[in-house]
């Protein structure tokens, strides 16, 4: 599998400080790549770096086979929506996409179809300063668009969209991921990561901290086993029967949980149910729980939140 | 550039910036020749640079009052042009920019290019203007314009024409790349409006030889054609020099630095 993005040692100090530091990841060719840590972790500068806007201090890579050095070489392959969607505020949606596309020296019969793809259609002629934050949004991934990239970067593309923006572009990313083109997209909002990201890049205070399949990191994790107890009261005796069948509980309010492995997670539940109904204790609750990834994230990165 | 230059008429051609572009050249030729010609004089008063209506009358009569009113309009040339540079770092347009055109000093070029393409046509407009405001103005005054129309007073409002354009792409590329060094529209609007205005003036006070030096004070010179203490080709010179610098460490900076907002 060829990739798309290799970085080798990549480094970028400002003044003395390392914002990203001796960063080594691939990124597979089709995949849709979820870049993930707490702000601040550096996540904003690679991309930047990815686009020629920051300079690396250190380090090399190649994005689409080009060297990291030269973006003129792969640019015009590559669309990209990094930190808030910037444009100008007197121009339409649509003038605002034939600037870009004229700097760029595309087509710019593609504006409406692409308009359309981000459901902007029918406010194409409207100035870019009477949209609401999701339509800007969304006329960045149609500038990031522009030109059918075969890379596409989102940096913290749901970030300050309301409930049904954050729907919408979850599934706009979602068709935006085909098998030609990779996407890389950053995000804190890791539920929704996980639901599109097949590689994971996990970096924190600008080193790595896992880069890989999504399956490998989510799929090798422990399951919780929670268990409730019909009746508040029997939460103690249900705990002493797990205890002597020799599982380490974890108690809330009016439930247990138990780590195990994933393997086995369906075996154990069906034990505690046994033992619970041997010990006269009829449960209200009984469910498996997969790790998710900001479990996953929550372990691996050390502060696990904003810095 | 050549791409940047395009993307840039882009934002030039639509119908508000022709609209506006036409009224502001209008609006500056009716006041020009307004009061180049109402403040016209019968004879000329012992060290009165003023026009009289004996030099109204000559070939370069028909732009006089362009030449003279686009001399008071480099300050405005330096906030605009400060404002639409600056304005870029500040919304972040120029790293959407950067991203669809990463050869940075093509981008600056063409976006340069096509500004000042777009003042020179604002410029023409102008004169043109100017020479209709004044034809209809000059009768009032019993300024003749039998001469305003021959191939003298064309190679004059070629001449008058040169000067302006010349003036005005110093004050913008001085402007570029004020908004290029600072890239925050206010900050730079201070430095540019403090420097070109009071603060060269003032050491002009109490520094005679001022004008002789100082960039601002040598366009102002520059524009009305030269003056007694400094002459148009030196005028000419040193803006050129400023201007090379002023553009050339612009250039440098706009390459290597990072674009982080």
């Amino acid at each position: 599998m060829t990739n798309a993005i290799t970085l080798r040692g990549l480094t970028k100090h400002f003044d003395r400080r390392a914002v990203v530091d001796d960063l080594t990841i691939d990124v597979p060719a089709g995949v849709v790549a979820g870049f993930v840590g707490p702000n601040g972790a550096g996540k904003t500068t690679t991309m930047a770096m990815l686009l020629g806007l920051v300079k690396p201090s250190g380090g090399s890579g190649r994005v689409l086979g080009e060297p990291l050095d030269d973006p003129s070489a792969y640019l015009g392959r590559v669309g990209a929506l990094v930190e808030a969607p910037s444009f100008y505020p007197a121009l339409t949606g649509a003038q605002n996409l034939a600037v870009l596309a004229t700097a760029a020296g595309q087509d710019k019969s593609q504006i409406p179809e692409l308009l359309e793809l981000v459901g902007l259609a029918a406010r194409g002629d409207d100035r870019f300063r009477s949209y609401s934050f999701g339509m800007k949004q969304r006329l960045g991934i149609a500038a990031a668009m522009l030109g059918d990239p075969s890379l596409l970067i989102l940096d913290e593309p749901i970030n300050g969209l309301d409930p049904a923006g954050v729907h919408e572009m979850r599934g706009l990313i979602g068709r935006l991921a085909t098998a030609s083109r990779t996407v890389l997209v950053s995000s804190h909002v890791l539920v929704e990561l996980e639901q599109v990201a097949d590689w994971l890049i996990m970096i924190d205070d600008g080193r790595l901290v896992f880069h890989g399949p999504a399956s490998e990191l989510l799929g090798a994790t422990d399951a919780n086993v929670a268990v409730a107890p019909e009746h508040a009261d029997d939460l103690e005796q249900l705990r002493g029967i797990l205890a002597a069948a020799g599982h380490v509980t974890q108690a809330f309010d009016d439930h247990l949980e138990i780590a195990v492995d994933d393997s086995d997670a369906r075996g154990l539940a069906a034990a505690l149910n046994r033992a619970a109904g041997e010990g006269g204790i009829v449960l209200a609750e009984l469910r498996v729980t997969g790790a998710t990834l900001e479990d996953r994230y929550l372990t691996m990165v050390k502060n696990g939140g904003d810095r | 550039m050549i791409r940047s230059f395009k993307a840039e008429l882009v934002k030039l051609r639509r119908r508000r910036v022709a609209v506006v572009a036409i009224a502001g050249a209008l609006a500056f030729a009716v006041i020009a020749s307004t009061a180049v010609l109402l403040s016209a004089t019968q004879t000329e008063a012992p060290g009165d640079r003023g026009t009289t209506i004996a030099s109204l009358s000559e070939a370069g009569g028909a732009t006089e009052a362009f030449a003279l009113g686009i001399s008071f309009t480099g300050l405005v040339v330096l906030v605009l042009f400060i404002a639409n540079f600056a304005g870029e770092f500040s919304q972040g347009t120029i790293r959407t920019l950067l991203m669809r055109q990463p050869r940075r000093l093509g981008l600056l070029a063409g976006k340069m290019g096509a500004l000042l393409t777009f003042v020179a046509a604002v410029l023409l407009l102008a004169e043109v203007f100017t020479v209709a405001a004044s034809a209809a103005i000059a009768p009032s005054q019993d300024v003749a314009t039998g001469s305003w129309f021959g191939m003298d007073a064309l190679g004059q409002a070629a001449g008058d024409y040169g000067t302006a354009l010349l003036g005005v792409a110093s004050w913008a590329l001085l402007g570029m790349a004020i908004a290029v060094f600072v890239r925050s529209i206010p900050v730079a609007l201070g430095i540019g409006i403090v420097w070109a205005g009071p603060f060269e003036h003032i050491i002009q006070d109490s520094w005679t030889s001022a004008d002789r030096w100082f960039p601002g004070l040598l366009l102002e010179s520059l524009a009305v054609g030269g003056t007694d203490e400094v002459a148009f080709g030196r005028a000419v010179a040193l803006v050129a020099v400023y201007v090379a610098i002023a553009a050339s460490a612009a250039a440098v900076v706009f390459v290597r630095r990072d674009v982080t907002a």
